[in-house]
């Protein structure tokens, strides 16, 4: 063997697909965390197993922006239309009604660029998310159309109309119905 | 030797050398993309994140607790820090798409996607979290290594031939796998609920007036189109998960795919989603394919500005 093919052979037993051995080990590594990984993460299955995998990754996809979930309009879509209203009282005993902007009446190109508020409003509608509704009333009530006339409360209502599957397989939409989920009392701070 | 076989075929799966042709390109749409994204966001980039946003950066890391990759967290909070960092991200998308000090943008573009979407993840939707994700990978990937300017700047400076040199493919792997377990994913939740399982699914959801777009016609809203519809879904979702891996079917799928996107598209109003997702279609294409696509393109037009050279010369 010729001293060139030597170095070749040795070259080759050092490199694997033209990498070093140890960035080889460190990708394989890298590629099955996070295949392993994001598949617990992803996957709806409760098995003890994949639970405990799952908040032991939970940490580092928390922090790296790797949380994840493909479960679009499921495992049950939205069954009702719904829209939230915020009932402003002020100083003088007047009231005034704002709304959120609402998809169905804004024209094409507003719904593009205003989407995130019917995310927002699905959001502010689960009640795991109640931490926020002091926020979102305190922004309504900084609203610089609302903030001139010195709010004192505002309320947070939600409306909605379930949509009722028939035994003809047709569907219909319930009358509109309406709750008070939120009240606010305005701080004079909130307005600075 | 089953064992063998299933580390060769991992090692060419990751590792054998491949064209950057696909991963370049996907790389110029991921760019548009995010450039799409945040302009689109641009009329309520003060109410969404700046300092008094419908939802404080306090009550933000109260609701949702855990160390994160946030920069919202590290610079001022007024609303020149927040500008600033929208028009910072802007810049780094559009110098990506151009594949200008590519890797460094990927990394700036996944640190202000991740740091925007942190901040407020109440507003977050599919498509989001796919460029998020894409983002990620995107970092660990030869990005630049085709269609950038960065080539260009190589083969000025000689360090690059005419030929585009391939390259190990196991970052763009990752997103095509990413875009593989959404629609898995999808279709493993869908299987777990009722309306899913019935075929109802796509009638609640047609009628959702906040998800209304275009009209749909009268004969698609008939129980047993929407049935059958509802189920070819769930159908596609699988395949597109597990079947796209298949060489034989990749291009008919991608097909259906994307006419079945382009159908969300018309039909509902969740904007941006189905555009990020079908960007990583590219990824699925062969660059001989591509090429192939891109001469036919170049000669068409090359023949339309011929023969319009030809009109307008006659006219003069």
């Amino acid at each position: 063997m010729t001293r060139a093919a030597e170095e070749g052979k040795g070259l080759r037993q050092k490199k694997v697909f033209g990498l070093k051995k140890w960035q080889y080990v460190a990708i394989n590594a890298f590629l099955v965390f996070h295949i392993l990984a994001i598949s617990c993460w992803c996957l709806p299955i409760s098995n003890p197993f994949i639970l405990a995998c799952r908040s032991a990754v939970r940490p580092y996809f928390v922090w790296s922006g790797l949380f994840q979930s493909w479960d679009m309009f499921s495992p049950v879509p939205k069954t009702m239309n719904a829209y939230i209203e915020a009932i402003i009282l002020y100083k003088d005993g007047s009231t005034t009604t704002w709304s959120f902007p609402r998809m169905e009446t804004l024209s094409l190109s507003d719904k593009y660029f205003e989407e995130r508020y019917r995310k927002f409003v699905e959001s502010i509608l689960a009640d795991s998310n109640s931490a926020i509704w002091p926020d979102v009333a305190r922004h309504v009530a900084r609203l610089p159309e609302l903030r001139a006339r010195d709010p004192q409360k505002v309320l947070l209502v939600v409306k909605w109309s379930d949509i009722v599957h028939n035994d003809d397989g047709t569907f219909t939409r319930a009358p509109w119905d309406e709750h008070v989920f939120y009240r606010y009392d305005v701080k004079p701070e909130d307005l600075q | 030797m089953r064992t063998k076989s299933f580390f060769e075929a991992w090692n060419t799966f990751f590792f054998a050398e491949e064209s950057p042709i696909p991963l370049g390109l996907f790389r110029i749409i991921y760019g548009v993309m995010v450039i799409a994204t945040l302009t689109l966001l641009r009329p309520d980039w003060m109410a969404w994140y700046g300092p008094h946003a419908w939802v404080s950066l306090p009550s933000m890391q109260a609701v949702e607790p855990g160390t994160r990759l946030n920069v919202f967290a590290f610079i001022s909070q007024s609303d020149f820090w927040v500008h600033a960092l929208f028009w910072f991200s802007l810049a780094s998308a559009a110098c990506l798409s151009i594949g200008l000090l590519t890797r460094l943008n990927c990394l700036i573009v996944f640190l202000c996607l991740t740091s925007i979407d942190q901040r407020n993840l109440f507003i977050l939707h599919g498509g989001d979290t796919f460029l998020r994700v894409a983002g990620f990978f995107l970092i660990f990937a030869p990005a630049g290594a085709a269609l950038s300017v960065d080539r260009l700047i190589r083969i000025w400076r000689g360090k690059d031939g005419a030929e585009i040199r391939p390259r190990r493919p196991w970052a763009q792997r990752m997103i095509q796998f990413e875009l593989a377990l959404l629609y898995f994913a999808g279709f493993c939740s869908k299987v777990e609920g009722v309306p899913w399982v019935q075929g109802t699914a796509l009638s609640y959801m047609l009628n959702l007036d906040e998800l209304q777009r275009f009209p749909v016609p009268s004969w698609f809203l008939h129980p047993a189109v929407l049935k059958l519809v509802t189920w070819f879904a769930m159908a596609l979702e699988f395949c597109l998960g597990v079947l796209i891996w298949v060489k034989e079917f990749r291009y008919y799928l991608l097909a259906i795919g994307l006419v079945f996107h382009l159908c969300l598209e018309y039909s509902l109003n969740i904007p941006m989603f189905q555009w990020d997702v079908l960007s990583a279609y590219v990824l699925f294409i062969d660059a001989a394919d591509l090429e192939r696509a891109w001469n036919w393109i170049r000669s068409r037009s090359q023949r339309f500005w011929a023969f319009g050279t030809r009109t307008n010369g006659k006219a003069h």
